[in-house]
């Protein structure tokens, strides 16, 4: 069991969306740095070393792909390193290229732990009341992705068992990938027809019905979600206050050391890495009851 | 294996016409150094950049570019100066070569990507369309007056004089009354 999972869902919800908000709306070098390594760091705690590692041959090509196409389309800056095609591309594109590439790899590490914690239980215990139908059909989007994933390697190990391209050669796997990928296709039409004849079987839409839902706000959780609201307060006042103004073109900008801008940088730093600082924590205690025992 | 060694040939030939296609230049050769001598038979015509407006409307300019480097304390970007010109020469070439030559920035939306059919100057020297309010951007001037079609459309005769002119008011700020008669297009 992951502490952060034991945490209120409406505290997790205010913690997500806080990173999140930051890490969209405030681009600045220091604070996507610190978004990148805490979504790095609680991603790798809750999904084990070798997931990560797999995860790696994802992340890397991305970061590549969004680095480089930046200077391709955007010539200012006043550093021009080589022209292509009669266009400069320039130090400064190429340097806000990682910074966009950093920001894009961290919100969606931050979107995978997102997933791992908010559970679609705890998704429409908070939103089932105020939103009930945009609630339900956002729960069973989200877990549409993870059931897709299951179906298509079911499909696909029972085409190898019948002996369908088998072979090794990557043409052959490239093939195999298609023939499931219509497969699942009309099998996600089936799925999404058998999916509202249950629904209605059920009685969805008709009375009135409860449900029971097992969360309860401890001491723990409002101490969390103050703790979540001063920091992310400091932040965004210091971004309201133009601390964390930066620019890359025409020259790339200096990264502020003022007071300031320490606080804001230390304040997001410690939101970042309080989900991970939590984990450790737990398991801290977990090995020290263990070793009593 | 013989399909692989296919798939990988033809990744190959796709990578040598992307490769053929783009064409490298490192800086020193961007930026000619030598443009034909003006001689007594040669037909010029001459080019300056100015962005006074900027000065005027200093509060709405981007704070990045607040410096002396990017806007002149005088709004003169290149001063008049006479360059020959070629048989079919158009505002947008003549343009071209003096930047190369001066070693100015400048970055345009090409005639093919343009919904005009003509090349439009997105920036000059690092001041860009919008970088002085959405109101602002480059438009030019040949002998005081706006033509109302685009610098690469614009052929040019013996001794024109053209003004590049940086607007922060949709031209009305620099004296390009026409718009206000046809609501038309700058550049």
């Amino acid at each position: 069991m992951k502490a952060f999972s034991n945490v209120h869902p409406a505290v997790c919800m205010t913690y997500f969306l806080s990173v999140l908000l930051v890490s969209m709306f405030v681009p600045h070098p220091v604070l996507q740095a610190e978004v990148l390594f805490g979504g790095a760091l609680f991603c790798a705690l809750l999904g084990g070393r070798r997931a990560s590692f797999r995860d790696l041959g994802f992340y890397v090509p991305l970061f590549l792909m969004v680095a480089v196409t930046n200077p391709l389309f955007s010539h200012n800056g006043v550093t021009p390193l080589f022209f292509l095609n009669g266009n400069p591309v320039t130090l400064e594109a190429i340097l806000c290229g990682i910074s966009i590439a950093v920001t894009v790899i961290g919100v969606l590490l931050w979107c995978k732990c997102y997933s791992f914690i908010m559970t679609s239980d705890k998704f429409l215990y908070l939103f089932g009341k105020p939103i009930p139908k945009l609630s339900l059909v956002l729960s069973m989007a989200l877990r549409f992705i993870p059931v897709y994933i299951r179906q298509s390697r079911r499909v696909s190990r029972a085409q190898k068992a019948m002996g369908l391209y088998s072979g090794k050669s990557i043409v052959d796997r490239v093939k195999n990938r298609m023939r499931v990928l219509t497969a699942m296709i009309s099998w996600s039409l089936e799925n999404a027809m058998e999916t509202s004849a249950s629904m209605k079987a059920r009685g969805y839409g008709g009375k009135k019905r409860t449900s029971f839902f097992p969360f309860r706000f401890r001491t723990s959780d409002g101490v969390l979600l103050a703790g979540t609201i001063v920091l992310l307060a400091v932040t965004l006042a210091g971004a309201a206050a133009g601390v964390t103004d930066f620019n890359f073109y025409p020259r790339v900008g200096v990264i502020g050391n003022s007071s300031a801008a320490v606080a804001v940088y230390a304040a997001f730093g410690a939101l970042c890495l309080l989900p991970s600082a939590l984990e450790v924590k737990e398991a801290v205690t977990w090995n020290y009851f263990v070793s009593r025992i | 294996m013989k399909k692989d060694i296919l798939a990988v040939f033809g990744i190959v030939l796709i990578l040598a016409v992307l490769i053929n296609g783009t064409h490298v230049q490192s800086v020193d050769e961007y930026y000619l150094t030598h443009i034909d001598d003006i001689t007594p038979e040669s037909k010029t015509v001459t080019l300056s950049i100015r962005c006074d407006t900027i000065l005027r409307n200093y509060d709405d300019l981007d704070p990045a570019l607040r410096s002396e480097e990017f806007v002149p304390k005088d709004g003169v970007i290149m001063p008049p100066t006479e360059y020959v010109l070629r048989d079919g020469d158009t505002v947008f070439d003549i343009l071209e070569r003096a930047v190369r030559h001066g070693r100015i920035q400048m970055e345009f939306q090409g005639a093919e990507e343009n919904p005009f059919g003509s090349v439009y100057i997105q920036g000059i020297n690092y001041l860009y369309e919008f970088s002085c309010g959405p109101l602002s951007g480059w438009m030019y001037r040949v002998d005081g007056e706006f033509p109302s079609r685009g610098c690469s459309r614009f052929e040019l005769c013996d001794g024109q004089n053209i003004e590049w002119v940086y607007t922060c008011d949709l031209g009305q700020d620099v004296g390009a009354e026409w718009i206000k008669e046809s609501g038309g297009q700058g550049k």
